[in-house]
């Protein structure tokens, strides 16, 4: 029995340690520590429901679109005010833009190292190559070019001890899929570079319609700064586009040729088997009610469903650093409060500045692969239809039980970006018939001063969820349960472990020096 | 001077890089740098030059960060992301791309800054995390603020991004809200690097990159600054451009309302009083709700964001001023009018119609929003207090 510690976890967004026990090669215990504490919610205090909007978004910058959606939405259901029709198709789309953004950036730039080595793209024949390529329905790109670049780095590297961000990676990591070609490392080399552009091309639409990303401008309580023009539009639908075919046409195959030599994946890494969504891309009425959603809200457990009830959603802290008052409120009464001295980091007692969520007691789950696996089961048509697929070429039809696993999560992130890409298209012609129709709106004034009210939204990594308390027209209380909560949760007071901990746990790990089985359980929740 | 059919073009031609391409950011970064056209060749070959030596090590090191600041130099166009860290820098330390994890990136961190000593740059994000002794952020099991106390005087130079890694950002103002736990100094919660140099007596040079997030065409022109036109050390030409706050004089020294492409409306009364409205599809100006432009000194109108499509402003929204020192107490509430230019209201206060004292007075607004940005810069009154209207907000 061994500890094997990951800190820190990079190729995430923020600061994240993860500890392991290994007894014989296999993970049986774990414990995962978030290392930063900010104060967002205290920050809040005092201030106009607006500027919640404005400042909820530093959160996080990989996913400000979805906390500056929820904080704003907060804010509508505190002050009672509906949207315009007009609003709601403008934050779908910016939304789904962001999800893109990400979804590609995780795949590629974050995961794929995991998966894929670098150095293997090295001895690809590059005729073989482009043969594999076109065998596994994936985009070709100039394979030769790549590879000199990676040749040009290695060299560099080796004279001068500097890699760039390769600094001693782990090439040639036992943990790699022995069998996985090197022609394939290559294609998923190239790929990687080019999901750089687009990832930023996703991106731009964001800038479009909000001003800039990461940190976007419109979505203001109300509804949207933003006023589209049919330019304006014909920019941003040639914009998607270009980011739907590349899923289509590179992602999607890329997955699907991968996946194979990592079959493995699928006997572990299922984590709780407990999944929540709040739910996202409003239909109308969507803002508020969690079932009016593209991708509805739900909790599931044991692939049943049921509607989702943020009465209960409990917090409880006797494991967090964040343990000043009482344990398991609910976040519309939830108080965070630093401690007056550092307890110090102890896995027996309290080892993260994370809260432990739970939902009707559950340790559960957020994120593509709950809503995937929430919106399969309610029967959303164009979820059902990519998930069976896939399924079927897995080799597991009408088994969806095996997406609760690592490379379920892995693929259900994926697969959603070609269903919200194609989504995405839809509601961005939709918002162009309604312009040429003439009377579409984009803002409802308010003067309410007084109420409460929650944001519940999905971010690309799952669950978000904002509670905003108004009194004489400034925030009275400020609390947020964001995605990473529920998935990074520490332990609970009845000692059940959080879901990344519990995804830990079972999975095979070669080299406990460098368990970078273990950073694939942690990096495929997008913490 | 580059030349077609160098080694350098073939290089870049097998990157898909064409020489047009190359110029065009040469002549970007030569505009952001203030630099005449006539510097576009220098720069070339800087290039050149630069190709043929080692990369420049760098370390890109995450404080109490969003992240926001990664994702937006990933965000780069001209250079792209992959360009700036395979061929303009060797950045051996960035947690959010690298491959390494765990042990192997922290001796990625430790190692390149004892070889490369008094040589490497480091880019710094978020803020400085001073509270709890530091144990606000905790990496390996110790206060984040150990890289800066041991890496800190290594550094040639640390490039501040963001207004957390410059004055601490949102962060910040947590102390001013006065809540349990939260310590009233805001010093003692968080600060920003050349504070706490300052504090530490830490001499490395700081250039300070503002705004929430940074720009990532200002991290390319510092980067090219500094490396390819020699910025750094004693007398170098860079530390001659900084203002008194460490800031880039060509990027900050102006402010967005110098700039705005809507200016032209505040000057003929046009104003936008309500989102969603008439005035707002026509594109007016946003002083009525809330436009912190006048007092905030950056170039965002020229320089734009994600590959120059678009910018807060003409977005819709008004600038929130993010690039303004401690910018939330400063600029909150956001969508409320400053008060110094306010001799007229939007409809949320009473007073009189911008618009209105704008028809009947002629240019008189214009004239007291001119005095009013001289003398800003001439007081230097970005670190002062608050001077918008309480309330007012939506």
């Amino acid at each position: 029995m061994v500890r094997a510690v990951i800190d820190p976890l990079t190729r995430i967004e923020g600061h994240l340690r993860v500890e392991c026990e290994v007894t014989d090669g296999v993970i049986t215990d774990a414990w995962v520590s978030g290392g930063l504490y900010r104060g967002m919610e205290l920050v809040m205090k005092g201030r106009k429901p607006s500027d919640a909007y404005y400042i909820a978004q530093r959160i996080c910058g990989v996913c400000p679109i979805s906390h500056g959606h929820a904080s704003t939405m907060s804010a509508e259901a505190a002050l009672n005010i509906e949207i315009p029709d007009g609003a709601r198709l403008v934050r779908n789309i910016i939304e789904a833009a962001q999800n893109l953004h990400s979804h590609v950036l995780w795949f590629y730039t974050l995961a794929a190292l995991d998966y894929v080595d670098p150095s293997k793209a090295l001895e690809a024949d590059i005729a073989k190559t482009y043969s594999l390529a076109q065998a596994a329905g994936t985009s070709t790109a100039d394979f030769k070019g790549v590879q000199a670049k990676v040749k040009a780095l290695v060299e560099h590297g080796t004279k001068t001890g500097n890699f760039s961000i390769f600094t001693n990676g782990h090439f040639g990591h036992p943990a790699y899929a022995k069998d996985m070609p090197a022609e394939l490392h290559l294609i998923a080399v190239a790929h990687y570079l080019e999901a750089l552009e687009i990832q930023a091309e996703a991106s731009r639409v964001i800038a479009i319609m909000g001003g800039k990303f990461p940190h976007f401008m419109t979505s203001i309580p109300g509804g949207t700064a933003w006023m589209p023009t049919e330019e304006k539009l014909d920019d941003v639908l040639y914009r998607l586009k270009r980011v739907n075919e590349w899923i289509t046409n590179t992602m999607i195959p890329d997955t699907l040729a991968i996946a194979p030599y990592y079959k493995g994946a699928l006997a572990y890494g299922a984590g709780t088997g407990n999944f929540l969504a709040w739910g996202m891309f409003a239909k109308e009425g969507g803002q508020k009610d969690l079932n009016a959603r593209y991708l509805p809200g739900g909790f599931a457990t044991g692939l049943k469903v049921e509607d989702a009830d943020p009465g209960k959603v409990l917090e409880y802290v006797e494991h967090s650093w964040l343990s000043e008052g009482p344990s398991g409120l609910n976040p519309a009464e939830g108080k965070t409060v630093p401690p007056a001295t550092f307890p110090g980091y102890n896995v027996d007692d309290k080892y993260t500045w994370a809260k432990a969520p739970r939902y009707d007691g559950k340790s559960t789950e957020v994120g593509p692969l709950a809503r995937m696996i929430i919106a399969y089961l309610k029967g959303v048509p164009e979820v059902k239809t990519i998930i069976d697929a896939t399924l079927a070429a897995l080799g597991a039809p009408g088994k969806p039980e095996v997406l609760v696993s690592l490379l379920g999560r892995v693929a259900a992130r994926n697969l959603e970006a070609k269903v919200i890409a194609d989504w995405a298209l839809d509601w961005t012609l939709e918002l162009a018939e309604a312009l040429k129709g003439g009377d579409v709106k984009f803002f409802t004034e308010s003067t309410a001063d007084a109420g409460t009210g929650a944001g519940l939204w999905e971010a690309p990594r799952g669950a978000v969820g904002h509670w905003m308390k108004v009194e004489n027209g400034v925030i009275a209380n400020y609390q947020v349960v964001t995605p990473s909560t529920w998935d990074i949760s520490p332990r609970d007071e009845k000692g059940v472990r959080g879901p990344m901990e519990e995804a830990l746990v079972g999975t095979p790990v070669i080299d406990v020096e460098n368990p970078i089985e273990a950073g694939r359980i942690a990096r495929s929740f997008d913490p | 001077m580059a030349h077609e059919g160098s080694v350098f073009y073939s290089r870049l031609a097998e990157r898909g890089v064409s020489r047009r391409d190359f110029l065009k950011f040469c002549g970007a970064t030569a505009a952001m740098l203030g630099l005449s056209e006539t510097m576009v060749p220098t720069i070339a070959a800087a290039f050149e030059e630069a190709s043929l030596q080692p990369l420049a090590p760098a370390l890109w090191v995450n404080g109490g960060a969003c992240t926001g600041c990664t994702e937006s130099a990933a965000q780069s166009t001209y250079p792209n992301i992959a360009t700036i860290v395979l061929d303009l820098l060797s950045m051996n330390y960035i947690e959010t791309v690298m491959m390494a994890q765990g042990d192997g990136a922290e001796e990625a961190l430790q190692k390149t800054a004892e070889a490369n000593e008094g040589k490497f740059i480091m880019i710094y994000e978020g803020s400085v995390m001073t509270g709890l002794e530091g144990n606000t952020l905790i990496i390996r099991g110790e206060p984040s603020l150990k890289v800066l106390d041991e890496l800190g005087p290594k550094a040639a130079a640390v490039i501040a991004v963001g207004s957390c890694a410059v004055d601490g950002g949102w962060v910040r103002s947590v102390p001013s809200t006065g809540q349990p736990g939260i310590p009233s100094n805001p010093d003692d919660w968080c600060t920003g690097v050349s504070q706490y140099f300052a504090k530490k007596g830490i001499k490395t040079p700081v250039v300070n990159l503002p705004t929430c997030p940074v720009n990532p065409e200002w991290i390319v022109a510092m980067v090219v600054d500094v490396l390819l036109l020699g910025g750094l050390g004693e007398g170098a030409p860079i530390l001659d451009k900084l203002d008194a706050y460490g800031r880039p004089k060509l990027i900050f020294g102006q402010t967005i309302h110098d700039n705005c492409p809507r200016r032209g409306h505040f000057e003929n009364g046009e104003f936008v009083y309500q989102f969603g409205s008439v005035e707002e599809a026509k594109g007016y100006c946003l002083y009525p709700v809330g436009c912190k432009g006048p007092q905030t000194y950056t170039n965002c109108p020229i320089v734009r964001w994600n590959d120059r499509v678009s910018w807060c402003v003409e977005s819709g929204s008004p600038c929130i001023g993010c690039g303004d020192f401690n910018w939330v107490d400063e600029n909150a509430p956001f969508l409320g009018r400053m008060r110094q230019v306010g001799v007229g209201s939007g409809p949320n206060n009473a007073g009189f119609n911008p618009a209105t004292a704008a028809a009947v007075a002629g240019g008189a607004v214009v004239v007291a929003l001119g005095a009013h940005a001289a003398g800003m810069a001439a007081t230097g009154r970005l670190g002062g207090s608050a001077d918008k209207e309480k309330g007012g907000d939506k």
